[in-house]
């Protein structure tokens, strides 16, 4: 086989190697489970939702990228679309480490979720971040869509301007809608993998 | 739920009025302010670089930022998170204003995450070009709009609109002492726009880029920027190397990565010395060592490649592994009385260039594909190899004689046609191709590498002109009488030139038994040997006179199991899986996780981890080029570096799961571990000496 290796020689590069990147989560694989508690003191587990749709929404009401999105509406917007017209389980996840940015207590969670006519089906307070971690959520907000497999469909940011002006919102594209609209029509979701675009999580 | 939904768009409607109004606040603005300006955690101003300007004359302005002590702001590229500044100028008609001249960054690490940008007192320059006709004692306002983004842990958004008004005079304008040394400041920071020739790929889950340098640069202490966002995991360190005249950049891909732009603009920064270049990369194959010193001509003319392609492919006809395809076609046009010697040796060439043209095709759909093979790949299924003995072996026996093949001649081309004539020649020249392709490699390997490197209709031209250069010799015998008269006469010599055209078959057979037995083991050999003893007997038996019905009988059926047991023992002897992977040589170590384990728990020891499979062409060629090198084994040595290989050609979970803690799914993989426990640091997917010897003195 000598003779192979000389001829791989010039041709190496061509070739490559060429491998995806293993991310980790991985969009088409199962999506890493979990197990926090919500501002309620219930614990709930990925395996909980078998069947139906899971979004997770990372959050930090003081994140100006957060602020930016539940100010004019849009975040509240798709809590109801999701919930309403996909029939799917909204989590708002909260991975501040107590004393930084971002941590609630419960009650001040709810409050916020009052305050902003916020509509998440339960807010988690991942205080010790392994979720966030099991995720590589990294900013605020950073958005996932699991499928009623358990498998990870969409990850990425909340839209395509990663702006902290509100105006700029209609002009976006809103990520997480059109991969509803896609996963609901049995289509392939365009833009599984976007960018996410915000504050680092305080960890 | 109805109530409930309408209080939600009354509110909803209540906050949409509200940002509406404190958006429009925003743009509307606040009146223009000079001088510094204070907002939450930073303070802001316009300045410019001097106290007045001339009618016409470019000058320099710039927004001063001075986060508090702890805070930063963003470059062009952020980084992992956060904005870069935004910048809106408002200017007198006919002004112009440049693009900001970002000064280099620094990296900040903000928890697991890293970003671009800049802490303490910075500028962003820009230099702005006042119309013509302005006159003296006029003043020239500046407005600016700045938009940003200061943060600690937490960030605070931030804009102001500010203003500075500067006096128009005939004189040369003075500097500003006030402001002269921020101004160097960013001129010091300013990266050199350089020139150099700069690739990038994205293959492999790795940012690779190269890099043309001319000059002599500090081979240590570099860090890369990256002007784009979301390719690179800003938090991971690059992987930087100088090698003579290249530099290679290597650092994996963001997870968030979705799309290479077709060109990369990044930076190069050397702290110590202030050195920076600002460089574009195209998205481009990169270069193998090899073929830079091959191409150093850089892109040799199409003309030179397709002459070189020519007489490789004349060449090809002195290899071993065509010599005998090639003795057997000479023959055949030897033998031939007739003068239709021409149209053979057209369709004879036409049979080499069509199969060398269908499977460069092949090669290239393969490379398209992403296929790890190399060319010569169609010798890689024990199958087809040991069909080619089977082949090679009765061809031999019928040109030494153990039975006839009737007036004509036994070449394969024939076979496969089932008759003489052009059809015939045509096979015979589609037959050279494939036993050619393996030799054409190591004469023609840099020309193939050039070609498959190349758009591909200029590397199909490349294979159809290397095919031409295989049949051309064969051609010019037939095509002209000089040549074709020179032939002998046929004559009873034929018969022992016959016979002595097998002794290269029996070579080519043996050659091919060598490459079966690499592919499989002891067992397959001999399995493959009986079945050559087995044909033999089928042929001997096969041309027996027949006496009587049961003798006859008996003799077809030996002929049937003989060839049944010929198929059976190719078909069992391709199955044979190689022996354990080649047994390891003095200066490495076969990898396993409790050696990788126990070698990184020995404070003394340093490791370099190679991950290779015997399909990936990649591994093959940097261990070729780079690992298996005299440097290499030497640094080995003198670094006291355990070197451990592990082999991924066939699935190894545990293979598997190391890989996949670098987030690869695919090797090569190449790893070194400190001596004191540090991180394991990726080594780049394509190697040189240079880098592995550098990186085996850095641990």
């Amino acid at each position: 086989m000598k003779t192979f290796l000389f001829a791989s020689i010039a041709l190496a590069l061509s070739f490559g190697a060429a491998n995806p990147l293993l991310a980790v989560p991985e969009i088409g694989q199962p999506a890493p489970d979990f197990s926090v508690i919500d501002t309620k003191g219930q614990t709930h587990s990925l395996s909980d939702f078998a069947g139906q749709l899971v979004i997770l929404e990372w959050t930090n009401h003081d994140c100006p990228f957060v602020v930016k999105h539940y100010s004019a509406g849009n975040m509240q917007d798709q809590q109801r679309l999701a919930r309403d017209e996909h029939n799917a389980i909204w989590l708002t996840v909260i991975s501040s480490r107590a004393g930084e940015q971002g941590h609630v207590t419960p009650e001040q969670a709810d409050e916020l979720t009052a305050s902003r006519d916020a509509f998440p089906t339960a807010v988690l307070l991942d205080e010790s971040g392994d979720m966030g971690r099991a995720y590589d959520a990294r900013v605020t907000p950073h958005m996932y869509i699991i499928d009623g497999d358990g498998i990870l469909s969409y990850m990425g940011g909340i839209d395509s301007n990663p702006s902290r002006h509100s105006e700029d919102i209609p002009d976006a594209t809103q990520y997480v809608v059109k991969a509803l609209d896609d996963l609901a029509a049995g289509r392939e979701v365009a833009h599984a993998v976007t960018r996410p675009y915000g504050c680092t999580i305080k960890y | 739920m109805l109530l409930r939904l309408r209080t939600y768009f009354i509110l909803k409607l209540v906050t949409v009025l509200f940002f509406a109004l404190t958006a429009g606040a925003g743009i509307a603005r606040q009146s223009p302010e000079t001088g510094a300006v204070q907002r939450p955690h930073i303070e802001v101003e316009l300045v410019s670089e001097t106290l007045s300007i001339q009618s016409g004359e470019p000058f320099r302005v710039g927004l001063r930022m001075l986060p508090e002590q702890g805070w930063h702001t963003y470059w062009i590229n952020p980084g992992d998170s956060g904005l870069p500044i935004v910048m809106d100028w408002t200017l007198e008609a006919g002004t112009e204003v440049s693009q900001v001249d970002w000064p280099y960054p620094q990296r900040l690490p903000i928890g697991h995450l890293v970003n671009y940008g800049y802490e303490g007192e910075h500028l962003l320059p820009v230099t702005i070009t006042p119309p013509a006709g302005l006159s003296s004692g006029e003043d020239f306002t500046i407005d600016l709009y700045a938009d940003w983004l200061v943060c600690k842990v937490e960030c605070i958004p931030g804009d102001a609109h500010l203003r500075l008004t500067l006096p128009v005079r005939d004189q040369v304008p003075p500097i500003n002492p006030r402001t002269k040394s921020l101004f160097e400041w960013a001129d010091r920071r300013l990266p050199e726009a350089a020139a150099w020739d700069s690739f990038f790929s994205t293959d492999g889950g790795q940012l690779s880029i190269q890099v043309e340098i001319d000059r002599d640069l500090p081979s240590q202490g570099w860090l890369f920027f990256p002007a784009e966002e979301n390719i690179i995991d800003h938090a991971e360190s690059s992987f930087i190397t100088f090698d003579g005249g290249l530099i290679q950049i290597s650092t994996p891909l963001s997870t968030y990565f979705t799309g290479a732009p077709d060109e990369l603009p990044f930076v190069l920064v050397h702290p110590d010395t202030g050195t920076a270049f600002s460089l574009k990369a195209s998205a481009d194959s990169l270069i193998s060592d090899l073929s830079i010193s091959s191409a150093e001509s850089s892109n040799p003319h199409l003309a030179l490649l397709l002459l070189m392609a020519l007489i490789g492919g004349v060449l090809l006809n002195l290899m071993p592994c065509v010599f005998p395809v090639l003795s057997i076609k000479a023959l055949t046009l030897a033998n031939h009385s007739d003068r239709n010697h021409r149209a053979h040796g057209l369709a004879y060439t036409a049979g080499v260039v069509l199969s060398f043209v269908i499977l460069a095709s092949i090669l290239l759909a393969l490379r398209a594909g992403g296929q790890a093979l190399g060319w010569g790949f169609q010798l890689q299924s024990p199958w087809l190899v040991g069909a080619l003995v089977y082949l090679f072996f009765i061809m031999g026996l019928g040109l030494s004689g153990l039975y006839t093949f009737g007036a004509q001649l036994m070449g394969v081309g024939e076979r496969w046609s089932g008759q003489e004539g052009l059809k015939g020649s045509f096979f015979t020249g589609v037959l050279a191709c494939i036993v050619a392709s393996p030799c054409t490699a190591p004469f023609m390997g840099t020309a193939l590498g050039i070609a498959v490197l190349l758009a591909w209709p200029v590397a199909l031209l490349i294979f159809a002109t290397l095919g031409l250069g295989l049949a051309l010799p064969l051609l010019m015998i037939s095509y002209w009488p000089a040549f074709s008269k020179r032939l002998p006469r046929p004559g009873p010599w034929m018969e022992t030139f016959r016979q002595a055209m097998a002794f290269p078959l029996y070579l080519a057979a043996v050659w091919l038994l060598w490459v079966f037995a690499r592919q499989t083991d002891a067992n397959g050999v001999a399995l493959l040997l009986c079945g050559l003893v087995a044909l033999g007997f089928a042929i001997w038996v096969g041309r027996l006179k027949d006496r009587g019905q049961i003798l006859s009988t008996m003799r077809h059926v030996s002929v049937a199991l003989c060839l049944l047991f010929a198929f059976a023992a190719l078909a069992s002897a391709a199955r044979l899986q190689p022996n354990a992977a080649e047994p390891a040589s003095e200066w490495w170590e076969p990898w396993s996780v409790e050696r990788l384990e126990q070698l990184n728990n020995d404070p003394e020891q340093a490791v370099l981890v190679n991950m290779t499979a015997d399909w990936c062409v990649t591994c093959l060629v940097n261990e070729r080029v780079a690992l298996n090198t005299d440097a290499v084994r030497t640094a080995l040595l003198e670094h006291d570096v355990v070197y451990l290989k592990g082999d991924w050609t066939r699935r190894d979970p545990a293979i598997t799961q190391y890989l996949a803690e670098f987030r690869r799914n695919g090797v090569p993989l190449y790893v070194v571990y400190p001596r004191s426990g540090g991180p394991p640091q990726v080594l780049p997917q394509v190697l040189t000496p240079a880098i592995v010897v550098g990186a085996l003195e850095s641990l």
